[in-house]
C-alpha cells in the first residue's frame, strides 16, 4: 500500500492530467469487462502492463508482485468454477479416477475459468495502471469535476488520509503488545488482535472527534473545498488514448469467435 | 495598537464526564505580544484555548475577542475562528488531506475567497514556513517536524490575528525545535499575537513576554518571565524548575562574581556575554600559563 502511493507519487507520469490517466484506465477496463475474447483480454493485460513498466516507470519486479496478490484470490476462484466431480465416469470430464470419483475440467468450464482469469487480471493490469500513476488525491480531483456527490469525495479524501494514520497506530499498539509479549502463543494471538481492534476502535473514535475540533476551528461549516493542482489536459495524448483503446477494442471484437476448442 | 485582545474573565468549564477543566480563569492577552502558558497536564491549557476559539464554551464566565464579549452563533464563531487560529499539538488530528496544498487551502475558501486569492494565500504560507519543496509530497510521507509546519501553514494562510500554538516543540528534537521557535518569532514580528504552551521552562523565560502559570484551571501566577521565574516560592509550589540562565546566574552573583545589581539576563549570548565582561576585570588562568612558557624559554 504504501509503495503504491509512493510511486504514485513519484513516476513519470506524474505531471499528466489525471483526467487522462483515469480516462485510459476506465475506458480499457470497461472493453476488458465487456470482450467477449479472451485474445483481446490478454492484449489489453499486456498493453496496460507495458504501459506501466516502460512508460509510468514501475520495476517489473515490483509490477510481477503486485499481480500476484489478486492471484492468489483468482486461483482460489477458478478452482471451484474449474474443477468438478462425478461420481459416474463422464467422457467430458478430463481428469483423474479417485476412489470411484471422476475429478478433472471440461472443456466448456475450462474456457469460463480462463477467460475469468484474463478478464480479472486485465482489469487489475487497468487499475493498476491508473494507482502507481496517479496520486489518489488527484484522482479524487477528478471526480469532483465530474460531478460526484460532494459527502462521497470529502468522505473519500478524509478516508484515504486517516488510512495511514490508523495504519501508524495500528503499528504502535502492536508494537506495545510484541514489546510485552504479546502474540506468543496462538490464544494469546486471538486475545491480543481482539484488544488491538478494540483499542483501535476507541482511537478511532477519539481522533475523529479530534478532527471535528480541528476543522472547525478552521472555520469549518459543512463542506470542504480544497485546491485542486493545476495540469493542462493534451490533445495529443488524448487522441493517444483514444487510438490504443480503438486498436485494443478492434482486437476484442475481431477475435470474438476464435474459442472453439 | 495596544491594549488587550484577548480577556478571560472568571471563566468556569465543566466537560460532560464531570472534569472541572477551568475553575475562574481570568486572564489578558496583549495585542502583538509573546505570551507563554505554563502547567501541569490537567491544568486546563488546551480546554483555555478552545474557549478563545469558541469551540468551548463557558458554563459561567465571559471570553471577550478585541473588548466584545464572544457570541455563539454561526456567523459571529466563523468571524472569531478567522482572526484566533490554533495549531494543535498532534498534527495528525488537524491535517485532514493527503496533500500539504489541499490542507492549507481549506481554511482560505472557508473564509469564503476566490481560488486566485486561495492560490496566493496558500504560496505565502507555504514561503513564510519555509516548506514550499514539500507542497507537492503527500502528508502521509512527511517528518513530525514537516507535518507542524504544515499545520502552522494552514493556520497561517487565513492570516489570523492570533495564532495559539499547543505545545508547538513536544516530541521535536532539538534542532527542530528551534528552527519552529524562530519561526514563531518571526510571526510574531509579522505584528500577530502568539500564544503558546509548554511544558519547558527555558523556552518560556527566553522567549515570552509574558507568562502564565496555570493550575487546576486556574491562574497561579503572571507575569513577565524574569517576574515569574525569580519567585522560587511559587515555582515549587507548581512543581516548576527555574530555567537555566536564572539557576547560572543566582549562582554567579550569590558568590560575587556578578555585582549584586546586576540585570538578570534574558538569552544565553546575553548571559556569556555578561560573564566575559566580568573576566576582563580579573586575569587568565590562560595567560599566565602562556607567560610561564615564555619565561621558560628565555631563562
Amino acid at each position: 500500500m504504501i509503495h503504491i502511493d509512493q510511486y504514485a507519487y513519484a513516476n513519470r507520469l506524474r505531471a499528466v492530467h489525471p483526467g487522462e490517466k483515469l480516462a485510459f484506465a476506465a475506458i480499457t477496463a470497461g472493453i476488458c469487462l465487456a470482450s467477449p475474447s479472451l485474445i483481446g483480454q490478454l492484449a489489453i493485460l499486456m498493453t496496460m502492463a507495458a504501459a506501466t513498466v516502460a512508460i509510468v516507470g514501475i520495476p517489473w519486479r515490483f509490477y510481477l508482485k503486485l499481480m500476484l496478490v489478486p492471484a492468489a484470490f483468482l486461483l482460489a476462484g477458478i478452482v471451484t468454477v474449474a474443477v468438478s466431480f462425478s461420481s459416474q465416469p463422464d467422457p467430458g470430464l478430463h481428469g483423474i479416477d479417485l476412489w470411484g470419483f471422476a475429478v478433472g475440467i471440461r472443456d466448456r468450464d475450462f474456457v469460463v475459468a480462463s477467460s475469468l482469469v484474463a478478464r480479472s487480471l486485465g482489469t487489475v493490469s487497468c487499475l493498476y495502471f491508473l494507482s502507481l500513476s496517479t496520486p489518489m488525491v488527484e484522482i479524487i480531483g477528478v471526480l469532483k469535476r465530474c460531478r460526484v456527490p460532494a459527502v462521497l469525495v470529502e468522505l473519500m479524501t478524509i478516508i484515504y488520509r486517516f488510512i495511514f494514520v490508523l495504519m501508524e497506530t495500528t503499528r504502535q499498539i502492536h508494537t506495545a503488545q510484541v514489546s510485552r509479549l504479546g502474540y506468543h502463543s496462538l490464544s494469546a494471538s486471538y486475545r491480543d488482535l481482539g484488544q488491538l481492534t478494540s483499542c483501535l476502535f476507541h482511537r478511532s473514535m477519539l481522533k475523529s472527534q479530534m478532527l471535528f475540533v480541528t476543522l472547525s476551528s478552521r472555520c469549518y461549516s459543512g463542506e470542504i473545498r480544497v485546491l485542486e493542482p493545476r495540469r493542462r489536459l493534451s490533445l495529443r495524448r488524448g487522441l493517444l488514448i483514444g487510438g490504443i483503446d480503438a486498436v485494443l477494442l478492434a482486437v476484442a471484437l475481431a477475435t470474438r469467435g476464435w474459442q472453439r476448442w | 495598537m495596544v491594549g488587550p485582545i484577548l480577556e478571560v474573565v472568571d471563566v468556569h468549564f465543566a466537560y460532560p464526564d464531570g472534569t472541572q477543566a477551568l475553575a475562574g480563569m481570568s486572564l489578558t492577552i496583549e495585542r502583538g505580544s509573546k505570551v507563554v502558558f505554563l502547567g501541569p497536564n490537567g491544568a486546563g491549557k488546551t480546554t483555555l484555548f478552545l474557549q478563545l476559539n469558541g469551540i468551548l464554551r463557558p458554563s459561567q464566565g465571559v471570553v471577550r475577542f478585541d473588548g466584545n464579549d464572544l457570541r455563539y452563533d454561526r456567523r459571529s464563531l466563523m468571524e472569531l475562528r478567522k482572526n484566533v487560529g490554533i495549531v494543535f499539538q498532534d498534527p495528525d488530528s488537524q491535517i485532514f488531506s493527503a496533500s500539504v496544498l489541499q490542507d492549507i487551502s481549506f481554511g482560505p475558501f472557508n473564509l469564503g475567497m476566490s481560488e486566485e486569492e486561495v492560490r496566493g494565500r496558500v504560496q505565502g504560507a507555504l514561503a513564510a514556513v519555509g516548506i514550499e519543496s514539500i507542497a507537492d509530497r503527500p502528508t502521509h510521507f512527511l517528518s513530525l517536524g514537516q507535518k507542524k509546519r504544515v499545520a502552522i501553514a494552514g493556520v497561517l494562510a487565513m492570516e489570523p490575528q492570533v495564532i495559539i500554538f499547543d505545545e508547538p516543540t513536544s516530541s521535536l528534537d532539538p534542532k527542530t525545535a528551534k528552527q519552529l521557535l524562530i519561526l514563531l518569532d518571526d510571526i510574531s514580528r509579522d505584528g500577530k499575537t502568539v500564544v503558546i504552551s509548554t511544558h519547558d521552562v527555558d523556552i518560556a523565560y527566553s522567549w515570552a513576554d509574558r507568562v502564565y502559570v496555570l493550575e487546576s484551571g486556574r491562574v497561579a501566577d503572571a507575569g513577565t518571565p524574569q517576574e515569574i521565574f525569580l519567585d522560587e516560592a511559587m515555582l515549587e509550589r507548581v512543581d516548576l524548575t527555574q530555567p537555566w540562565i536564572v539557576d547560572v546566574w543566582r549562582e554567579l552573583r550569590d558568590n560575587g562574581y556578578l555585582p549584586p545589581n546586576a540585570l538578570l539576563p534574558r538569552t544565553k549570548s546575553a548571559l556569556l556575554a555578561l560573564i566575559r565582561s566580568r573576566l576582563c576585570h580579573s586575569f587568565r588562568i590562560t595567560d599566565l600559563v602562556s607567560e610561564r612558557a615564555a619565561i621558560n624559554e628565555r631563562g
